[in-house]
């Protein structure tokens, strides 16, 4: 220990702050010494809240180089011997921290994507040096540094900042980079209210000013613009990631022909050569690049009009916001002044960044093809298909046409491009022109992420009261569909009573009864959007209607829309006879959770007999998750009402989102004896059966006590959401959850039939799966004695979501 | 309340889950937008009115965005590193034996990095290069690389109950709940219409999870039903940096902005903005709660400060 101590000089040795202050006899000592068996032990103690450490030479105590010794591969095990293994050498690499001669190098590591660096570079730093300067001088560094901070400074006392130390910063390619990059992700996230063209335009002139080009590849766009489209044909193009490979292949074209004055035929030739017809796209970008570089080189006049435009637009905003804190942000001052900084760097050659979002190139690609005549022509004539360009052109045009409108861009994108785009992939991977299956998986990923969207958007469609009704509708001209839904209804068949009474509010719109039992139904049939239409159709029809209001109460709390669900369930109440005179007008300006529910405390105070009362109440309870209140209401409710069966699934489910998986299926027992075809209590029973399996109600929990156990349990609830299904194909819940219930089961032959909706294959499969599992469950069992059941419109039952619903 | 002034911009700050007096901080040159970076482990003053003393630092070649305490080693800390490097070091080593291992798999700036708390094991870093990787102290290598999202994933957060599940938050504007035994996400929540930079979870409800995001909102979901949220809480006047539930309530929360303010809500109430502190001048953006001392918090931001203090005092009391 001694020696260690006397060879490693414990802290004194270490010049504080100062990072490298590597003392090679202390490494020496390390690597002859070895650890411990003092380390050892300390490994072994239980780690306590006591403070062990706390005295400024934190590390003395610790003369534990093998406490962590157990991590195999550990790199100081061999960092410090002369031949330093590739682990080694890979550690003492990737520690580089202030060493002033290795900073530019170390830099050029961070270009990522680039080509590596030279590795006569990489030598200096298998050994670090003995002692450093505490601060950072290296050149770019030390001047980067400076002039960021002076540039700050300066703006203090109104001092007009001279950029004069620019031209000798030498950024390298790899700082900027990174500037570029981190510079305008962090950009989207400043200034997440202005527009695109604007933040774009901020990072612009923030980069044109540090003489940073805009228009390499930078990972700006906002999310998901058009970055599965280049990535899509970077990865056709065998790349990783839009390529500073090829850029750097292309800087080097390009400035031999710029040498040679190169006319634009020139290089498209030798684009082709390069490139191959496949690469249009990879071409086009670096067409564009070449556009842009062209534009500098011509129209220097026009860049500079558009940096004094930017910078305009910059200094209105910051002047919008009035708050002092933001005026003195060094932050946002620096980013000011890095662009107008623009405005004074005239000497050299400005390189504006006027193309750096890739959101233009489509349009500036249509400008070139249709103006210039030289290479879009050159181009256009060896492109045998025809696709490609009809894309880029249609895309233009919508670009043109959507505008800065960001949130519109999927939808409009799916409906006006996927097809065509789809169509253009799908001939590509057709002809062979990409080897690889990720492609294909990436386009499927890529489909399923947009229907996923359209779904959502129909569904916002609807939970904005916008009823869907069914294409084909056999009860339209039906003498009496009203009659006839009631009584598809009392027998439970369900979609079909939908379909009877979508029929009759088609013939009377005005039909409140119509329209709120349509909203039951679907409320049955565990579709909740569409129950909010159609109640609320029912409520236009009847707008004191008591019995819409709670159910619209309980439609919105199933969808956790708690101020919608407040303003039915105080609806309720102001527009009930007995307990109106409770609710007070000016509360309905402005509903607030603590004041219904006080209300309804209140009126079940009033009449306690009033079974309706502590059923609101308890769905009340439900909102605010407080599940052991609810659960006191509804049976409080159940005494006076045991005969609703509606009443019964409340409380189940209620039960059930309380984590009580086994008393909800005893509720749910109660409200099936009481009405057989209750497919939301079937489908509730199904999940809180799956539930059990969990010690918590949550739906992706680890299997993970007893997994064979678990895996019947998943089947089991797999076998209720089919059911569901085949009763209700649109449940697009039940589908979601059968496919997690799948994979938890580790069935995973059966999720292609779940991603593409074939209920037919997975029952065919789900018979495979019951037979491997003989358990007969007391549910399906019951299920079979029920005929009716199981054989409406589509044959068969029952299943549902995670979250219990009720109604 | 103590303070720690960083010689650079403050990125990460994350309390010791073993001692009480212990955190450590995450800072980056220029903004993070380029130069050095440095990770400074303090240790709280035994009184109150004295500053925040420094036990240990390391540097990097490029800024720290986010730093994690193993839960298994009461000394060893995990940085994630703009270059992409995820870095492991003992804290009671000095820095020339240091870091013990650097993992570089990601190909672009690691932004979160965080512990198994159950299995403590193992870790999952996000990086700007749409990935998540799944590490294990063991192994010299990724375990699993997780790549749906679309965009730069801002943070990964694991499960407080469930070892194998964890959330990650994304620029392309959704959260995915993985299942790491899974091949794929196990559930996409499309939580805001504007880039969502973080996502914790609640530590008492192994179904909530809240999502901070660009659009000045954090929102509280359910994920057994995550089609609406249960709670959007509103009063950040700028994106929200990060979000954090509680160690010891369940209805509270803690979120930083770039509005310069690090917000206290209970998601459960009307008013859910509980608490607001303006003790920042630039932006906010590294904030936690110790899970030793009930109430006690720690903010960090590019004013290169760092407080601790006391929920409910002022963080710049003396």
């Amino acid at each position: 220990m001694a020696m260690r101590e006397l060879v490693t000089g414990g802290a004194a040795c270490a010049v504080p702050g100062s990072s490298s202050s590597s003392n090679p006899f202390g490494a020496l000592a390390n690597a002859l010494i070895g650890s411990s068996s003092k380390t050892q032990e300390r490994l072994k103690e239980i780690p306590s809240s006591t403070t062990t450490a706390t005295e400024p030479p934190f590390y003395q105590d610790a003369t534990a180089e093998g406490r962590l010794r157990g991590l195999p591969g550990a790199e100081f095990d061999h960092s410090f011997s002369h031949h330093p293994t590739p682990q080694g050498s890979e550690f003492l690499r990737g520690f580089r921290t202030a060493d002033q001669n290795g900073l530019a190098d170390a830099w050029d590591e961070i270009q990522r994507s680039g080509p590596p660096p030279p590795p006569p570079a990489l030598l200096d730093h298998r050994i670090p040096p003995p002692q450093l300067q505490p601060t950072l001088d290296g050149p770019p560094q030390r001047v980067l540094s400076n002039f960021l901070h002076s540039f700050v400074g300066t703006s203090h006392g109104g001092i007009p900042f001279r950029p004069s130390p620019l031209p000798v910063l030498g950024l390298s390619e790899g700082d900027k980079q990174c500037i570029r990059d981190r510079s305008s992700i962090m950009a989207r996230h400043f200034f997440a209210d202005k527009s695109e063209d604007f933040i774009n335009a901020q990072v612009n002139a923030l980069l044109s000013s540090l003489d940073i080009d805009g228009d390499m590849r930078a990972k700006g766009p906002l999310p998901g613009r058009f970055r599965e489209l280049e990535d899509y044909w970077n990865e056709s193009q065998g790349a990783l990631r839009p390529g500073p490979p090829q850029a750097d292949g292309w800087v080097a074209e390009f400035s031999q022909h710029r040498i040679d004055h190169g006319d634009p035929n020139a290089w498209a030739h030798s684009f082709e050569q390069q490139h191959g017809a496949n690469g249009w796209a990879s071409e086009f970008e670096q067409e564009q690049r070449l556009v842009s570089a062209a534009d500098q080189m011509g129209g220097a006049n026009i860049s500079n009009l558009a940096a004094r435009e930017q910078t305009r637009m910059l200094a209105h905003t910051l002047a919008q916001n009035n708050d002092p804190k933001f005026q003195n942000s060094k932050f946002l001052q620096f980013v000011s002044k890095m662009s107008r900084g623009e405005l004074i760097i005239d000497d050299n050659q400005v390189k504006p960044a006027a193309l750096s979002s890739p959101g233009d190139w489509a349009t500036e690609y249509q400008q070139q093809y249709t103006g210039g005549p030289s290479w879009a022509d050159e181009y256009a004539r060896d492109q045998l298909s025809h696709g490609p360009d009809q894309w880029a052109k249609e895309f233009a045009t919508e670009r043109e046409q959507s505008g800065p409108v960001d949130d519109q861009w999927v939808n409009e994108f799916s409906k006006l491009h996927v097809d065509d785009w789809a169509d253009e992939f799908g001939r590509q991977v057709g002809e062979g022109a990409f080897g690889d299956g990720s492609a294909d998986s990436w386009a499927d990923a890529y489909d399923e992420y947009l229907n996923e969207q359209v779904v959502a958007k129909q569904k916002s469609d609807a939970s904005r009261g916008v009823y869907v009704f069914s294409d084909m509708n056999p009860y339209v001209g039906h003498p009496n569909p009203l009659k006839e839904g009631q009584e598809l209804f009392r027998k439970g068949l369900l979609s079909e009573a939908v379909l009877a009474l979508e029929a009759e509010v088609l013939k009377n719109p005005d039909n409140a009864e119509g329209w709120r039992l349509l909203g039951i139904a679907h409320a049955e049939n565990d579709d909740d959007q569409q129950a909010i239409a159609a109640m609320m159709r029912a409520h236009e029809a009847d707008p004191t209607n008591l019995e819409v209001l709670l159910a619209l109460g309980v439609s919105h709390t199933n969808e956790l829309e708690q101020a919608a669900a407040l303003k039915y369930l105080y609806g309720w109440l102001r527009h009930h006879q007995k307990y109106g005179t409770l609710a007070t007008p000016e509360l309905s300006d402005s509903l607030y959770y603590a004041d219904v529910a006080r209300l309804f405390n209140e009126a079940a105070q009033m009449s306690p007999e009033d079974a309706d009362v502590h059923i609101v109440l308890g769905v009340l309870y439900n909102l605010s998750r407080e599940y052991d209140k609810a659960i006191a209401s509804f049976q409080t409710a159940l005494k006076l009402k045991p005969q609703d069966y509606s009443l019964w699934n409340k409380l189940g489910a209620t039960q059930a989102n309380s984590v009580q998986s086994a008393d909800a299926i005893l509720a749910y027992q109660q409200a099936l004896d009481l009405k057989p075809n209750y497919v939301r209590a079937w489908a509730n029973m199904g999940i809180s059966y799956a539930n059990q399996v969990f010690t918590s109600a949550s739906l992706f929990t680890a299997p993970s006590l007893v997994p064979s156990l678990a895996s019947g349990m998943y089947e089991d609830s797999i076998r209720y959401y089919v059911r569901a299904l085949a009763m209700n194909p649109k449940a697009d819940n039940a589908w979601q959850y059968l496919r997690i219930s799948l994979s938890c089961a580790s069935r995973n032959d059966m999720l292609g039939a779940c991603d593409s909706r074939n209920l037919d294959l997975i029952m065919l499969m789900g018979e495979c799966m019951v037979l491997l599992t003989p358990r007969i469950t007391a549910f399906g069992a019951l299920a079979e004695g029920y005929p009716d059941f199981g054989k409406n419109l589509h044959g068969q039952e029952v299943g549902k979501s995670n979250m219990v619903y009720w109604s | 309340m103590p303070v720690f002034k960083t010689p650079f911009n403050g990125y990460s700050v994350k309390f010791s889950p073993f001692h009480e007096s212990r955190l450590a901080v995450a800072t980056a040159q220029n903004f993070g937008i380029l130069g050095n970076g440095r990770l400074h482990v303090l240790s709280l003053p035994p009184a109150p009115a004295s500053p925040l003393t420094e036990l240990i630092s390391f540097d990097t070649a490029d800024g720290v965005y986010d730093l994690a305490w193993s839960e298994s080693h009461d000394s060893l800390l995990i940085a994630g590193v703009a270059d992409g490097s995820v870095k492991l070091y003992d804290t009671a080593l000095p820095p020339a034996q240091n870091p013990l291992r650097s993992l570089q798999e990601h190909t672009r700036e690691v932004h979160s990095v965080d512990y198994n708390p159950t299995r403590r094991d193992s870790f999952i870093t996000a990086s700007w290069d749409d990935t998540i990787k799944l590490w294990t102290l063991d192994r010299p290598a990724s375990i699993r690389t997780f790549k749906e999202h679309a965009y730069c994933v801002y943070s990964a957060a694991w499960n407080p109950r469930h070892t194998d599940v964890f959330a990650s938050a994304s620029g392309d504007c959704t959260v995915r709940i993985w299942d790491v035994r899974e091949p794929g996400s196990t559930m996409i929540i499309p939580g805001h219409d504007f880039e969502i930079l973080c996502c914790d979870w609640n530590k008492y409800d192994d179904c909530i999870i809240a999502t901070a995001s660009v659009d000045k909102s954090i929102r509280v979901w359910d994920v057994r039903s995550f089609r609406a949220p249960i709670s959007v809480l509103n009063g950040h006047g700028y994106a929200v940096r990060k979000v954090k539930f509680s160690p010891h309530h369940r209805n509270l929360m803690v979120s930083c902005s770039y509005d310069m303010s690090v917000c206290m809500w209970d998601f459960m109430v009307e008013d859910a903005l509980v608490g607001r502190y303006d003790h920042h001048t630039e932006f906010a953006v590294g904030v936690d709660m110790s899970v030793l001392v009930d109430g006690l918090m720690a903010s960090t931001g590019w004013d290169e400060l760092v407080y601790v203090w006391q929920h409910g005092t002022d963080p710049r009391a003396p």
